[in-house]
């Protein structure tokens, strides 16, 4: 007989009462497990017979290969573990080394489900991101790739640490071998290790969600809030895929991850980087989870805050809808059609974002099961193309990379018909990405007087510009102020070719590529070797042993003066302030003419380029997308006495050119690392990483990503 | 029939096209109109580009749309509008205005900030009264160089006082002296004024100073390539021809790997120690 239709309806009625509660249940934080099969991180190589595009396309990218063996990425993070003492190497569970106030470490920087001590955030915290899986991995100490250092603090022993470089090759049997020494060259047969490929397949279509335990504000956003989990359910952008042949792996059908691969919150995972320390004397940031509060860091990379809070991530834009990263950095761009709209009254034209290739997403013919038949559709390119080129020759990366590994310099055209070679990209991009006028300057000067230059920048990118490392990506004004027949009357942004005793150049190269600007001249620490080892400054550099102001000085006056001449910098800034006490703290790290250590008595703000060094920075000097900037040139022309002494005629009407130029890292920056990883370094040994000689071949500035040009009547 | 039907659909279509303002471009519609949408409201509260003192202010400057200010309440607030009318606008009545009333408000002697000469064991972030600023205290001062130079020297002179290695507030502090000497209605007072700017303009090199290990890592036998060229400048109008040849040499050698931002100023100083040594001949 059973229940009546009445009582049934009751029954769903009160079932649905019931459930309603559970429905608006706000989640707090990530679930612990999956019950997903799992299945050990695959080599790029694995995926490579289904997804031969997506593979060559990766391979382009530096964040999978490059980075991973970049001598700057290896040079910069062991002048960390030379500062701090070796803290940002991983610590693993197994460890019974203990934090800074005693205790068991409790997870490291990918490890650990929430942070409540700096020293976790520490630990591993530049292979944390570059190589998220490894340092997971590494909990297993029968898959760990990269071991623990002997000791930290001031126990630590400089002169036993390796590159993480050396760690990420392999013989044929796929057993770890090392360079003969540390830093050495690839021994012969050696072949890439898993964590060669850095950011491969396994690490976005493995992610679940983002970890907002271990995001500081709980928004998903930097230092890898991923949440990771190594299984045969590889998320794509696609509903309802097709099943996978032989079962190799299944696609994830999971709306929420879908709706997180395709989303820019996936990129916000690791596009802000946090470093945790002192943190910002100038801005108070702290992790909000529970027992987070003393974990205090400042804002290196913030380019993803810089997206999320911009114009792209609204329909207040152009192309009046959210333009993701995806939209740029894995769709056609900047090769699929261009746009002409206005900003501020200026008209722009730029390549178009959004446009994706029509494609199939797996090999047909070998990748489905029952040989299903894929249809052509949306998809994404996995250039990932960035303003990042390799510092090595094809042969080294092709020796720790892989002997198919791509040739970053030359390549022909893909599919689409677009370039595949990096360097070609990173140029095509750099050139989308910022347009200048010269329409609001004066258009006549009095012979002998005084007239204004108004560049006028416009930033197109989704992010300020520059982003990323942007305290390093030296992107300038290069101004030019000619008489008729040439005669330089101003120059600004300009380089000179010069010797560099530091690094062993004693006469000028002829090579312009390996010099800085004008604007400052400077040159960082290297420390040097002592025993007993002490973690800081003292003996471990990152001070600047030289510090200027260069004629073309224009950062720091037009910032902190309001002075309008002299170089126009969009580099970020990583600042120290040296604060009065203890003189390990106060002293500036280089001495006064009768040799005596220069100490603060009050709190100076200084440039450093060591972000590892700096509390204090200024990510506010890069351009702001989508917003016109005016940068005023105060310019005073030579007086008729002066044209006299020198025996110079100068004619009009004068011919203004301004063009930005961009260097992906200073060569103060990479004399720095040079310096403190040779045998005169805190190690006392030469780790092979970086000399002079690779600053000359592979540093190059790119000139002229945008240009305007002016004329301006000379009148007596 | 068809064919007319088609084109006055396709007339219709653009003509809404051109009324709702967009028009297709490489496969994506671009509005003319975006600036004019609803900007995102920005407010100091949860904003990260609004930074929190800790105990510092944020002595830079930053885009000033972007802190979500309607008024300015505070000195850093008065100090950022500032910087966004001298730069952003060229209102450097209205910046004055403002850096005047951030310095009123972070000020010694009223007791509104103060000079850190060490930092306290705990409550370092919330020091109260806050430390004085220095930038706006410097852009003032840069403001005011021509017309009201000794309220201008004063100024730096405060800046010097909260942080006595600055760079380049001693040369501001000579380039304000020399003003004054030249707007001196005696041949002493601007005779004073000049040798108070050669006495600022060494201050100035004082702080980076060339030492052996300086010269052994730039190859650089001077720096401070425009203060030498001004001290040459000076030490000329006063007569001191040795000095002079002095500083245009430093400043030669300053430019040597450097160049200058007025390349004809090397040419120029090289004629001036022509000049000057047959003076002194």
């Amino acid at each position: 007989m059973g229940i009546s239709v009445r009582a049934r309806r009751w029954v769903v009625l009160a079932c649905f009462l019931l459930a309603a509660p559970l429905q608006s249940q706000t989640p707090v934080g990530n679930p612990q497990t999956f019950t997903l099969k799992s299945q050990p991180y695959q080599r790029p190589e694995a995926c490579l017979p289904c997804h031969q595009r997506q593979y060559n396309e990766l391979r382009q990218s530096v964040k999978s290969g490059y980075r991973n063996v970049s001598p700057l990425f290896n040079g910069l993070e062991l002048a960390g573990n030379f500062l701090s003492g070796g803290r940002l190497r991983p610590v693993y569970g197994d460890s019974t080394k203990l934090r800074a106030d005693g205790q068991p470490f409790g997870g490291n920087y990918a490890s650990a489900t929430s942070y409540v001590h700096i020293n976790q955030v520490q630990a591993g915290f530049c292979l944390g991101c570059h190589n998220t899986n490894i340092v997971l991995k590494g909990e297993d100490p029968s898959t760990r790739e990269v071991p623990e250092v002997n000791a930290l603090g001031n126990a630590f022993l400089p002169d036993t640490i390796r590159p993480l470089r050396d760690y990420h090759l392999v013989d044929a049997s796929g057993h770890q071998i090392l360079p003969a020494e540390p830093g050495g060259p690839a021994p012969p047969g050696a072949r890439p290790s898993l964590g060669a490929a850095g950011i491969s397949c396994d690490v976005c279509h493995n992610v679940m969600s983002p970890a907002i335990d271990r995001s500081f504000q709980r928004d998903g956003f930097a230092n890898t809030s991923l949440r990771l989990f190594p299984s045969i359910s590889k998320v794509g952008p696609f509903l309802f895929p097709v099943a996978v042949k032989g079962n190799f792996h299944v696609s994830s059908g999971d709306p929420d991850r879908i709706d997180y691969i395709r989303s820019p919150t996936l990129c916000n995972g690791c596009h802000d980087v946090r470093v945790p320390g002192g943190g910002s004397l100038m801005a108070f940031e702290t992790n909000i989870n529970a027992g987070g509060a003393g974990v205090t860091h400042y804002r290196l990379e913030n380019l993803s805050t810089e997206w999320a809070l911009g114009a792209y991530n609204s329909t207040r834009n152009p192309f009046g809808r959210v333009i993701r990263c995806q939209d740029c950095h894995m769709s056609l761009y900047p090769y699929a059609g261009e746009s002409t709209y206005t900003v501020g009254g200026l008209t722009v034209k730029s390549p178009t974002p959004a446009v994706m290739a029509e494609n199939f997403a797996a090999v047909p013919g070998v990748s489905t099961a029952y040989n299903t038949p894929l249809q052509r559709r949306q998809v994404s390119t996995h250039y990932m193309t960035g303003i990042d080129v390799p510092l090595m020759g094809v042969d080294e990366l092709r020796a720790r990379l892989g002997p198919d590994y791509p040739d970053p310099l030359t390549g022909g055209l893909d599919e689409y018909g677009h370039p595949t070679a990096l360097k070609q990209r990173r140029e095509d991009l750099l050139k989308a990405a910022v347009r200048i006028y010269l329409d609001k300057s004066d258009k006549s000067v009095q012979m002998g007087g005084t007239f204004n230059v108004r560049v006028t920048c416009i930033a197109l990118t989704g992010h300020r510009f520059p982003a990323g490392f942007s305290q390093e990506r030296t992107t300038y004004i290069n101004l030019t102020v000619k008489d008729r027949n040439g005669f330089v009357l101003y120059q600004s942004g300009y380089l000179v070719d010069k010797p560099h005793p530091d690094t062993g150049e004693m006469e000028p190269d002829g090579n312009l590529d390996d010099e800085d600007q004008e604007h400052l001249i400077a040159i960082a620490d290297p420390g040097r070797r002592i025993v007993p080892f002490q973690a800081g400054p003292v003996n471990n550099g990152h001070t600047n042993q030289v510090f200027s102001p260069g004629p073309d000085n224009g950062p720091e006056a037009r910032v902190y003066i309001g002075r309008p001449a002299g170089l126009v910098l969009f580099r970020n800034e990583l600042t120290r302030i040296f604060l009065p006490g203890a003189p390990a703290n106060s002293s500036l790290g280089r001495r006064d003419a009768a040799g005596n250590p220069i100490l603060v008595t009050r709190p100076h703000f200084e440039e450093t380029f060591s972000a590892g060094f700096a509390n204090g920075v200024d990510n506010f000097r890069s351009l702001q997308p989508l917003r016109p900037t005016t940068f005023r040139y105060e310019i005073h022309l030579p007086t008729e006495h002066e044209l006299e002494e020198l025996g110079v005629h100068i004619e009009g009407p004068l011919q203004v050119h301004a063009q930005v130029d961009f260097e992906h890292f200073p060569p103060l920056f990479l004399r720095f690392i040079a310096r403190t990883t040779s045998q005169n370094g805190p190690a006392g040994r030469n780790l092979h990483l970086m000399d002079e000689q690779l600053i000359d071949t592979y540093l190059k500035n790119n000139r002229n990503i945008a240009s305007a040009d002016l004329t301006v009547d000379l009148t007596r | 029939m068809m064919l007319a039907r088609l084109v006055i659909s396709l007339l219709i279509l653009l003509g809404l096209a051109a009324m709702i303002g967009v028009e297709r471009t490489g496969g994506v519609t671009i509005l003319d109109n975006w600036e004019s949408l609803p900007k995102r409201a920005v407010t100091r509260e949860n904003n990260p580009n609004y930074p929190q003192r800790n105990p510092f202010y944020f002595e830079g400057r930053i885009d000033y749309e972007l802190l979500g200010i309607d008024e300015p309440r505070n000195a850093w607030e008065f100090a950022q509008r500032g910087m966004h009318k001298q730069d952003d606008l060229e209102d450097f009545e209205g910046a004055k205005a403002d850096y005047r009333q951030s310095i009123q408000m972070n000020n010694l002697e009223n007791g509104t900030c103060q000079l850190v000469t060490s930092v306290p064991a705990t409550g370092f972030a919330n020091l109260t009264p806050p430390p004085c600023m220095f930038t706006v205290r410097s852009r003032l001062g840069y403001l005011l160089l021509h017309d009201h130079p000794e309220e201008a020297i004063q100024l730096f002179r405060e800046v010097l006082e909260i942080d006595p290695l600055r760079l380049e507030i001693h040369a501001l502090i000579g380039e304000a002296y020399v003003i004054e000497a030249e707007e001196a209605h005696s041949e002493e007072e601007a005779h004073e004024a000049y040798l108070k700017a050669i006495e600022e303009f060494k201050k100035e090199l004082a702080l980076s100073p060339v030492t052996p290990e300086f010269t052994a890592l730039t190859g650089d036998e001077a720096n401070n390539a425009h203060v030498h060229f001004e001290m040459a400048e000076v030490y000329e109008h006063l007569g001191e021809y040795g000095e002079a040849i002095h500083s245009f040499e430093n400043y030669l050698k300053a430019t040597r790997w450097h160049s200058d931002v007025y390349p004809w100023r090397i040419p120029l100083a090289e004629k001036k120690i022509e000049e000057l040594r047959e003076k002194l001949e």
